[in-house]
């Protein structure tokens, strides 16, 4: 039995939490960080970053079928889809140990196990116990599932068991058509299965803008993805070829049933109740401080509220670590948190979206760009989609932008720093973008909304 | 046939806005160049602005009372048949009117309170009230030209945007971003604050203080001295001048029919055009990584105004005689009160002289007017005893003081030059030649 004696415990290393744990030991604090998986949390291990890997693969697989349009042969294209979860296994591993390396070098103690909150100054891990003059808990989430309906990682999957899976089943219904649902859903589909997707709200990517929504579908239903909006699920079965799936739209047959209806904190055998921890519908109540309703605890990441995102997770480290060191940490701004899809088309937002700011019954004015007429994405072969800046017609204030296509994910963040900076269209019209690049997509946009795009 | 644009002149080197106070023409006038087309209230003075192109006043794009950044079109002079839409087209839409002061005496707060004098400004304005927040009241009166006045007021632009649409003064607003940067929430927050409570209904013992709304030009002041007195190492060198001979110098001129009349600081200022020729290290400006030396004098004159001051700059005083600087320097200073200056008078000035004189001062020292070098503060000439070998007997002494900006020059050099206006003005005849 060892026990701790630290400045922070840190409860968890997920982006959240090893994000926190390194800001602390930068701010002079001594940390211990408890994990009970790999360092990096689901985010590195089972999450953002293999996925990102498969959906590489399925990038590249799809690059090479396409060969003839740049006039390269190149003979019967096998793909080997264990070979895809191995190359993603590899990746998670390097950056798993990325984070090991840093937390070495932070002198970062990390104490492998379960952690649990005993007091506002203790986390007791199996026989060991942390003591701690704050304690960050950044614990996490885990793969949400319907009423009823058992996740048995053999035949309805969650993303756990997708992502780790050498097998691609030959058909597969997705239930859930947010982030997870439409990634996997590409991956699959580009490995050859047959793939449709149940989404119980009216559209794919329901968080999105309306056109997104319906430019994917367009996309996705060309690439032999079926869609069903609008379904809710009854009940799901063993039979047929594997699962069925009853709806209020009929049956569905396929091989597995990948459930991807969203994610809820873990924040169970955490010790939350016994110190009186306030919760908010299912996750922990925070102040803008990160700090818990026990003062002297902290919580970040996905099981602090929406949105889950690993970014967000981060950035919520850093206010933690800095509120603890004392410094004055400046809020997390929740409504500039860019929001990201990595399925083919890439889906990047930030802000409102179009409906929403219409709501919102401001004089809007919309500029909108496709891809079509962007050198760059001409020259790449990859046209499909657009850019829609959202701004106020009074003052130029963007309040949102809805990226569909190449790069989009990379394309968003000018955007997001325009509006950290509280730019209008106008600065962003005089920001000269290099030429070609598929960002000019985003000038041209950001210059439609004042009438005055140059190339459309 | 050509078509003109009128833009918001930049009618001295630190404005950045204008206020259209009146168009003199209207739509459909023809204009000639040179016409004076309106009345421009800038942060120093009111300007009358000339027409540049020939034709029809076809457009007013600024309405009168409105402010609007330099450079910014404000109106379109072209040929009845000139196509001018797209350059209408391109003009920022009509900011929406401003709330502004109804009330005249918001920005001439009193009426004429003796002689308007040259000098500097008596800081009297808007004192802190007493126990009141960090925070300033919004002066309602004012309308928000520092919304577009690029480096000077630290706001994001969207806070400045939608502070020059709601009309709220960023120059007043704290900012809670980075650095004190004014962000949107402050303006916002600023917007939908009430107003600073005009002096209510007077008590028995009336309200202990009132928030007088800053005029345009003593906001100016207000934010441009401590950029002048805090980063220009000022250094004060004081002189007595004995002006009994300069005295009867003047006394005589000004006896002569159908001269004009000779003030004391028209010697003055003859005697410091002739000195700064002599001691260009004091007609200086720093500038960074050299020394300018000028080698004309061009002598900027205070010039008191009920709300602040200005300095209008009489050019060339090396190379005027000592009648042309009276009549020109009398009409400088009566344009200033009338706030009919050009564009040129506002800026340039080599030196200056502030003069309180008329206010019974025996000495003061003055505040440098970047980027120039130097500024010297007279006194007023007083009969004083004066030691004469063992007797005393009365003499007219005047006290000068020379503010130098230490890294341009250095004691001895300010002192060399006061010796020398000293010499002048103690052997006046040198004036006149």
């Amino acid at each position: 039995m060892a026990a701790h004696k630290v400045d922070v415990a840190v409860v968890g290393t997920g982006p959240g939490g090893y994000v926190a744990a390194i800001r602390c030991a930068q701010l002079g604090l001594s940390v211990a960080a408890v994990e009970d998986d790999r360092p990096g949390g689901v985010c590195l291990n089972w999450g953002c970053i293999p996925t990102k890997a498969l959906l590489r693969n399925a990038e590249v697989l799809h690059l090479v079928e396409r060969a003839a349009d740049f006039g390269i042969s190149v003979g019967e294209v096998r793909a080997d889809y264990a070979a895809a979860v191995k190359r993603s296994r590899g990746v998670a591993d390097r950056m798993a140990k990325g984070v090991e390396f840093l937390f070495r070098k932070n002198k970062i103690t990390l104490v492998p196990g379960r952690g649990v909150l005993k007091t506002p100054t203790t986390v007791s891990v199996g026989a060991d116990t942390i003591e701690a003059r704050a304690v960050i808990l950044a614990t996490g989430s885990e793969p949400k599932s319907l009423p009823g309906v058992a996740i048995d990682e053999q035949v309805v999957i969650s993303s756990n068991g997708a992502v780790r899976q050498e097998r691609r089943p030959a058909s597969l219904i997705v239930i859930g058509a947010g982030a997870v649902g439409v990634e996997f859903a590409d991956v699959y589909r580009t490995y050859g299965a047959e793939v449709t997707i149940l989404e119980a709200l009216p559209r794919l990517v329901p968080i999105e803008d309306e056109e997104v929504s319906t430019q994917l579908a367009r996309a996705f239903g060309r690439r032999g993805i079926a869609i069903k909006t609008g379904v809710k699920v009854s009940a799901i079965t063993r039979g047929g070829p594997g699962a069925v799936v009853e709806t209020d739209a009929g049956r569905f047959e396929a091989e597995q049933v990948l459930m991807a209806v969203g994610r809820g904190a873990k924040v169970k055998d955490v010790g939350l109740e016994a110190l009186g921890i306030a919760m908010e519908r299912g996750f922990v109540r925070v102040s803008p401080r990160m700090e818990t309703s026990v003062k002297g605890v902290y919580a970040v990441g996905d099981m602090a509220g929406a949105p889950l995102l690993a970014h967000k997770a981060m950035a919520e480290g850093v206010v933690a670590a800095e509120a603890i060191a004392g410094r004055d940490p400046r809020p997390v701004d929740y409504g500039n948190v860019p929001s990201c899809t990595y399925c083919r088309p890439q889906i990047a937002s930030i802000g409102v979206s179009e409906a929403r700011a219409r709501e919102n019954a401001r004089e809007i004015t919309v500029g909108k760009f496709p891809f079509t007429a962007n050198g760059k994405a001409v020259a790449l072969g990859e046209t499909e989609g657009f850019v829609k800046v959202v701004a106020d017609k009074a003052t130029g204030e963007i309040l949102g932008v809805h990226i569909l296509g190449p790069e989009a994910t990379e394309i968003i963040h000018e955007f997001a720093v325009g509006r950290t900076l509280e730019a209008t269209l106008e600065e962003m019209i005089h920001t000269i973008h290099a030429h070609p690049t598929l960002s000019e997509a985003a000038f041209e946009a950001t210059l439609a909304a004042l009438g005055q795009a140059i190339h459309i | 046939m050509a078509v003109s644009k009128v833009v918001m002149p930049k009618l001295s080197e630190a404005m950045e806005t204008g206020k259209i106070i009146k168009w003199l023409k209207k739509e459909g006038d023809r204009i000639q160049g040179g016409d004076i087309l309106a009345e421009v209230e800038t942060d120093k003075a009111d300007v009358e602005m000339e027409a540049f192109g020939a034709g029809v006043l076809r457009k007013i794009l600024v309405p009168a009372g409105e402010t609007t950044p330099v450079g910014s079109l404000i109106g379109v002079i072209a040929e009845p048949n000139d196509d001018i839409s797209s350059l209408l087209a391109a003009a920022p839409a009509a900011v929406p009117p401003q709330p502004r002061s109804e009330d005249p005496a918001a920005r001439q707060p009193s009426p004429a309170s003796g002689p308007p004098a040259p000098g500097r400004p008596v800081a009297v304005a808007a004192p802190a009230a007493p126990g009141s927040e960090s925070r300033p009241p919004e002066p309602a009166a004012l309308v928000a030209p520092a919304a577009t006045s690029g480096g000077r007021v630290k706001a994001s632009p969207l806070a400045k945007k939608i502070a020059a649409q709601s009309g709220v003064d960023l120059r007043v607003i704290q900012g809670s971003g980075p650095g004190g940067r004014i962000v949107r929430r402050d303006v916002e927050a600023a917007a939908t604050r009430p107003p600073s409570a005009a002096p209510v209904a007077a008590t028995a013992a009336g309200p202990e203080y009132e928030d007088v709304p800053l005029s345009q030009m003593r906001a100016i002041i207000a934010k441009r001295m401590p950029l002048s007195k805090a980063p220009v190492p000022h250094f004060y060198v004081t002189s007595e001048v004995a002006m009994d001979r300069a005295w009867e110098l003047r006394e005589a001129l000004n006896a002569l029919e159908g001269q004009p009349k000779i003030s004391v600081n028209d010697l003055v200022v003859r005697a410091c055009a002739l000195s700064l020729l002599e001691h260009p290290g004091v007609n200086a400006s720093f500038q960074g990584e050299a020394i300018r030396v000028f080698h004309v004098a061009h002598i900027g004159i205070a010039v008191a105004l009920d709300e602040g001051l200005i300095t209008p700059v009489l050019r060339d005083c090396h190379a005027k005689s000592l009648t042309q600087i009276a009549v020109e320097a009398r009409d400088l200073a009566e344009r200033s009160r009338a706030r009919k200056l050009r564009a040129s008078e506002l800026s340039g000035a080599t030196f200056s002289i502030s003069n309180l004189g008329m206010f019974d001062v025996a000495a003061f020292s003055a505040i440098i007017n970047p980027p120039e070098g130097a500024i010297l503060a007279v006194g007023s000439v007083r009969k004083v005893p004066v030691v004469d070998g063992d007797s005393v007997t009365v003499g007219r002494r005047m006290a000068l003081t020379i503010s130098c900006d230490h890294r341009v020059m250095d004691g001895a050099m300010g002192a060399r030059f006061l010796q020398d206006v000293k010499r002048l003005l103690e052997e006046p005849l040198r004036l006149l030649v």
